[in-house]
Parts: structure tokens; C-alpha cells; sequence
């Protein structure tokens, strides 16, 4: 066994193993690695449940493949077997939401003293984002 | 109102830039930002209503004229168009524009950049050149990408790696996922 770290909205971390390059973990950990709990209709967050079958998709053997619950719920994925890291990205119907439907995704980030601020802190007003950087 | 987002992770440096400044100001060393609003180059400014629609997608907009002789726009272009949109709800011809998507290579090339600051952070230096090599192979010309990753591997981000990439950007035809200015 080994330690997973998952760097999604947070930096997670989970008790699991490599298995042929794939990261595996117990179901009882699935939820603090990733936010989606499997559940018997399927991988569920929120009120939002995901199909997944018989769930061959995803296991192996009694563990589950993170990369593979990834897939299934749509967010992107790398991994690194050496580093121990899988990297879980945001969800691609977010930003097909923001391009497609107009929807501005909300975000949370720390300001300049570390406060975690969202978007929709600042709902009910005209607000203009502005994307900057040192480089 | 405004929210600044500093697409980095140099927090002393984008303090200095916010000098002064009071709305808020975050920081996305993660690039989250870059992911879901497909943002592939800074400044980019995105309009957004009192519901949470996006009014105006991507632009690339600045706040002083410094760059204009360079991007062709000027400042006070987008002042007056803001002016409109607040006081009378007025948008520009080009707010409906349509932003491409981030292809699948995009993506992976933001996920690899993340990790290759994660590593570097954790001070795992052979690890996040690995990362940010790969994130480079993926979207050599996206400047959050390959730009960002300059003061992370030590180089200068006004350097002659930067004007590699700039030559090569512009010689791609300069492509951004945003609203090109007319």
C-alpha cells in the first residue's frame, strides 16, 4: 500500500496502490479522493449519479480505479505512477457549459491574504473577471 | 466590479502589481481559471451579468496602452464598451462570439502543467521538468502553458525563450481562445 495524491479543487490524499499503472483504491476511500461516492445506482455527488453498469469499467478486482472513475464521470485525468499523483481536472461540462450555454463557472480561490473568495460571493452584480499574471 | 485573477503562483510579484488596488485579487497557481474558461493567454477579461452569464466571452483587453502599439487596441476602447454594458446594458457586435473549445491535448497539457508545479513546489525539480516538458509537447503555443512554466524552470519570461514562442505563435497565425480584436 501506498499514499495517492490527488490534486483536484484540493489537494487530496488516499491510501491505495499502483496496479499495472493504474491507481486503486478501496470504495471507502473513493469519496475523500474524489468527491463521487459509488453507490448501487452508480457513482453519485450532490444529487447527480452517474451510470456506471456493473461497474467492471472501474474496478479491479474490489478496488477501484481512480482514473477509470474519472473517465466515467467526464473530468480529465493524468497520472504518474512514479510521483504517486493523479492529477483529477475539472469537469469538461463545465467549460462546455461556460463556452457553449454562457454560464460563467463559479470558482473558489484564495485572495491576496489567503481568504478563499468565490465568484458567487459576488452575485446580483455585473462583474468583470480579469485573467493577469506576473509572466 | 472587478475580480482580478493572477494565473500564477508568484505571490510577492502579483502583491506588487496589486499595489494600491482595491477589489479582490486571487491567485490560481493550479491554473483552474485557464481550464474552465479555456483561457490560453493573459490578460483575458470575461464580461460577466448580474445572473451569472457570461455577457462578453475571452478578450484580450488592457488596462493602460503600454502593449497597444503591439496588439493594435487600445485601452479606452474597452473602457467606453464597459461603460455601456453597466449603465445601459449594451453589448458590443462581438459579444457573441463564439470561443473554441480546449481540445483534448489542451487539456492534459493544463493537467501536466499542474502537476509539474505541484512537483517543483514539493521540490521534486526532475519530476516537474518531465511534467512541464510534456505540457509544452501538447500546447507549445498556449501561454499559459509554455509561458507560465518559464519562471518555474528558471528562465525569463521576457527572455529569448519568450520570443521563440512569440515568433512561432505568430507565425501559427496567433491562435487564442478568445475574441481576436478586429
Amino acid at each position: 500500500m501506498t499514499t495517492i495524491t490527488i490534486l483536484g479543487d484540493e489537494v487530496a490524499t488516499a491510501t491505495g496502490e499502483w496496479a499495472d499503472g493504474r491507481p486503486l483504491v478501496e470504495p471507502d476511500a473513493l469519496s475523500a479522493a474524489v468527491g463521487w461516492t459509488l453507490k448501487p445506482e452508480g457513482l453519485c455527488r450532490d444529487d447527480q449519479c452517474v451510470l456506471v453498469g456493473d461497474g467492471s469499467a472501474i474496478k479491479v478486482g474490489e478496488k477501484l480505479d481512480l482514473a477509470a472513475v474519472a473517465n466515467a464521470v467526464d473530468q480529465p485525468t493524468v497520472i504518474d505512477p512514479d510521483a504517486s499523483v493523479v492529477v483529477l481536472g475539472q469537469p469538461n461540462a463545465t467549460r462546455q457549459a461556460a463556452l457553449r450555454d454562457r454560464q460563467a463557472p463559479d470558482f473558489t480561490l484564495a485572495d491576496l491574504d489567503g481568504a478563499a473568495r468565490s465568484l458567487s460571493d459576488y452575485a446580483g452584480k455585473k462583474r468583470l473577471l480579469v485573467a493577469f499574471s506576473s509572466w | 466590479m472587478v475580480i482580478a485573477v493572477a494565473i500564477d503562483e508568484a505571490v510577492d510579484q502579483v502583491r506588487e502589481l496589486a499595489d494600491g488596488i482595491t477589489y479582490p485579487v486571487l491567485m490560481d497557481p493550479d491554473h483552474i481559471l485557464t481550464e474552465t474558461y479555456a483561457i490560453s493567454n493573459v490578460p483575458a477579461v470575461v464580461w460577466i451579468d448580474e445572473q451569472g452569464q457570461i455577457a462578453r466571452p475571452n478578450a484580450s483587453e488592457f488596462g493602460s496602452d503600454m502593449f497597444s502599439e503591439f496588439t493594435g487596441r487600445t485601452c479606452q476602447g474597452h473602457f467606453d464598451q464597459i461603460r455601456a454594458w453597466v449603465h445601459d446594458g449594451v453589448v458590443p457586435d462581438d459579444a457573441d462570439s463564439e470561443i473554441a473549445d480546449l481540445d483534448e491535448d489542451e487539456i492534459a497539457a493544463r493537467l501536466h502543467f499542474r502537476l509539474a508545479a505541484h512537483l517543483r513546489r514539493a521540490g521534486n525539480e526532475e519530476g516537474a521538468a518531465r511534467h512541464f516538458d510534456a505540457a509544452a509537447e501538447l500546447a507549445p503555443l498556449d501561454f499559459t502553458v509554455v509561458r507560465a512554466a518559464m519562471p518555474l524552470r528558471g528562465e525569463s519570461p521576457f527572455g529569448e525563450e519568450f520570443f521563440k514562442l512569440l515568433d512561432e505563435y505568430q507565425a501559427a497565425g496567433s491562435p487564442f481562445h478568445g475574441i481576436t480584436p478586429a
